[in-house]
C-alpha cells in the first residue's frame, strides 16, 4: 500500500530527528522587501545597499545548497525579506530545482508577473506560499503601506491558480488587519483554498524599521480573534468541535504544520525540530536553528555546510529549557520555545509576559465557552 | 503533490531505460526519487523505493533488460531466482505505469 505524503513527511521526520539529520531548511535569500509591513521582524529597504552587499551570491547560495543536500536536505524553502527582487531569483531557483530538492517559495506576491507565473508553471515548485496581509486596499495601505499591494497580491494568487501553480495562502494578524479575518476567509474559500494564520508576531530579531511589538495584537485581542475564527469555522463546518481547548495549534499555523513535535526529553528546550533536523540560513550567511534564534549560530561559508551543522546542533544542546514553563498548567495553551522566549524576554529560560498572557486569556476563552 | 510507491506485477522483457531528471536520494533512511527541473510538470511529487528498488534504479541509467536486472537482484540478495525475477518483473511494470521508462 502505497504511503501518505503525510505519513512519509512523517516517517522521515521522526528518522531524521532521532539521528539528528538535516531534512528542511529555509534559505533566506534577502532581508529586503518591496513592502513595509509593519510587523515584521527582519524587512529592510529594497535600496538598502549595506544590507545588498551583505547577501550571500547565487553562487554561493547553490553551493551551500549542494552541501546541504549531500547532508540529505530535501525540504527547502526560499523565503525573505521578498524574494522576487532578487534579479538573480531565476538563476538560484533554476539551479535548486535540479538538485532534487521538494522546494517551497514564501513571497508576498506583489511582484509575481503574468511572465513569472509562466516561467514558474515550467518548472513548478512544490509551493508557493502567499502571505495576504488584509482584504482590501485600505488595509494594504494601512499594514504594508502599499495599496497597490492587495490588487497585485490578488492577481498574483489568480494568475498562480490558472497556471495549476500549488498555491497557499496565509495571512498574519495584526491590529491594522484583525478586523478582516471574514473577508480573507471568504477570499480563500472562493478560491478553494485553506486559509492559514500566523498569530504570532515576534519582536524585530534584527533592523529598526519596523515595530512588530507596537502593532501586534494584545492578548486579550489575539484570544479574541482565535475565538472568533473557531466559531466561525464551526458554523462553517470548517471544525468539528464545539469548544476551544485546541485552539492553540488549531489556529497556528506557521512555516510547517508538523513541525510542532513534543520533546520526550525533559531536558530538550525544543519541542520543534530547530536544531536537531531543520535549520535557517540568513541572507548574509549565518545558519541558524530558525528564522528568529539567532543566538546560536554557526558559518556554514567558511566552515563547510557539515561542519557547521553539527556546531549548531551542539549549541542547541546547551540551550536550558525554562522551568518556569515546563511546570505551569498553562503548557497546552502556550507556544513557548527558546526562540520566542529569547526574543520576548532577551533569555532563553525566562517566562514571557506577553505569551502567558495569552496563555491565561486562552484558558479563560475555554472556561466561557463550556459549560 | 503526488506520492508513488513504485510496486510490482507483470513480465516484460523490453531493453528498459530510465528518463532522465530523476534523481534517487537516500533520506533519512528512505530512498526517495524525486524530479528535478522541468520534469516536475510531469511529475510533481516523490516515490519512494525500497532497498532493493533503490537498487535496481541505479542500475537503469543505461539500457539493461529483466535479466541485467534479476542478475543484479540475486547478487546482492539471498533470494531464489523465481522470487528474484517476480519482483523485478513487478518493479518494472511499476515503473512503466508510472511512465518513469524511456
Amino acid at each position: 500500500m502505497a504511503l501518505t505524503l503525510d505519513k512519509l513527511y512523517s516517517q522521515l521526520v521522526s528518522v531524521a530527528k532521532k539521528k539528528r539529520k538535516l531534512l528542511s531548511a529555509s534559505f533566506e535569500l534577502t532581508t529586503r522587501c518591496n513592502l513595509r509591513c509593519k510587523m515584521c521582524y527582519v524587512c529592510e529597504n529594497v535600496n538598502d545597499s549595506n544590507c545588498k552587499a551583505k547577501e550571500l551570491t547565487s553562487e554561493q547560495w547553490i553551493g551551500l545548497a549542494e552541501e546541504a543536500r549531500d547532508l540529505g536536505l530535501l525540504f527547502l524553502t526560499l523565503t525573505g525579506g521578498e524574494v522576487f527582487i532578487r534579479n538573480d531569483f531565476k538563476e538560484i531557483y533554476e539551479k535548486l530545482m535540479r538538485m532534487g530538492f521538494i522546494l517551497t517559495i514564501y513571497t508576498n506576491g506583489t511582484l509575481i508577473t503574468p511572465e513569472i507565473a509562466n516561467w514558474l508553471a515550467s518548472m513548478p515548485p512544490f509551493k508557493v506560499s502567499i502571505t495576504l496581509y488584509g482584504a482590501s486596499r485600505k488595509t494594504y495601505q494601512e499594514v504594508t503601506g502599499s495599496a497597490e499591494g492587495y490588487d497585485k497580491t490578488v492577481k498574483a494568487i489568480d494568475t498562480l491558480l490558472e497556471k495549476n501553480i500549488p498555491t497557499e495562502i496565509k495571512t498574519t494578524v495584526v491590529r491594522g488587519n484583525k478586523s478582516e479575518y471574514d473577508r480573507l476567509l471568504e477570499f480563500a474559500q472562493q478560491r478553494k483554498l485553506e486559509l492559514g494564520i500566523v498569530n504570532y508576531v515576534s519582536p524585530r530579531r534584527e533592523g529598526d524599521n519596523t515595530n512588530p511589538i507596537g502593532n501586534r495584537l494584545s492578548p486579550q485581542e489575539l484570544v479574541e480573534y482565535e475565538v472568533h475564527i473557531n466559531e466561525r469555522n464551526i458554523e462553517l463546518g470548517l471544525l468539528m468541535r464545539k469548544d476551544n481547548s485546541s485552539m492553540g495549534s488549531q489556529l497556528v499555523s506557521l512555516e510547517r504544520k508538523d513541525t510542532i513535535i513534543q520533546s520526550s526529553e525533559p531536558s530538550d528546550a525544543f519541542h520543534c525540530l530547530a536544531g536537531k533536523s531543520a535549520a535557517w540560513v540568513t541572507s548574509d550567511g549565518r545558519l541558524l536553528p530558525c528564522g528568529l534564534l539567532d543566538m546560536v549560530k554557526a558559518y556554514p561559508l567558511d566552515q563547510g555546510f557539515a561542519l557547521a551543522w553539527e556546531e549548531l546542533k551542539r549549541g542547541c544542546e546547551l540551550i536550558s529549557p525554562c522551568k518556569e514553563c515546563q511546570e505551569c498548567l498553562l503548557q497546552s495553551f502556550c507556544e513557548h520555545c527558546p526562540a520566542r522566549l529569547l526574543k520576548e524576554t532577551g533569555q532563553y529560560d525566562r517566562k514571557s509576559p506577553y505569551l502567558c498572557e495569552l496563555a491565561r486569556r486562552r484558558k479563560e476563552a475555554v472556561n466561557w465557552s463550556i459549560p | 503533490m503526488v506520492l508513488i510507491k513504485v510496486d510490482y506485477k507483470e513480465k516484460d522483457a523490453d531493453r528498459l531505460k530510465l528518463k532522465n531528471g530523476f534523481l534517487c536520494r537516500e533520506v533519512a533512511g528512505q530512498w526517495v526519487v524525486v524530479p528535478l527541473g522541468e520534469r516536475v510538470v510531469e511529475f510533481n511529487g516523490i516515490m519512494t523505493l525500497s532497498e532493493s528498488g533503490a537498487l535496481l534504479w541505479r542500475n537503469m541509467d543505461s539500457e539493461v533488460d529483466e535479466e541485467d536486472l534479476v542478475k543484479l537482484v540475486l547478487s546482492e540478495y539471498i533470494i531464489d531466482e523465481d522470487t528474484a525475477r517476480e519482483d523485478v518483473r513487478e518493479f518494472v511494470v511499476s515503473l512503466k505505469e508510472n511512465g518513469l521508462i524511456e
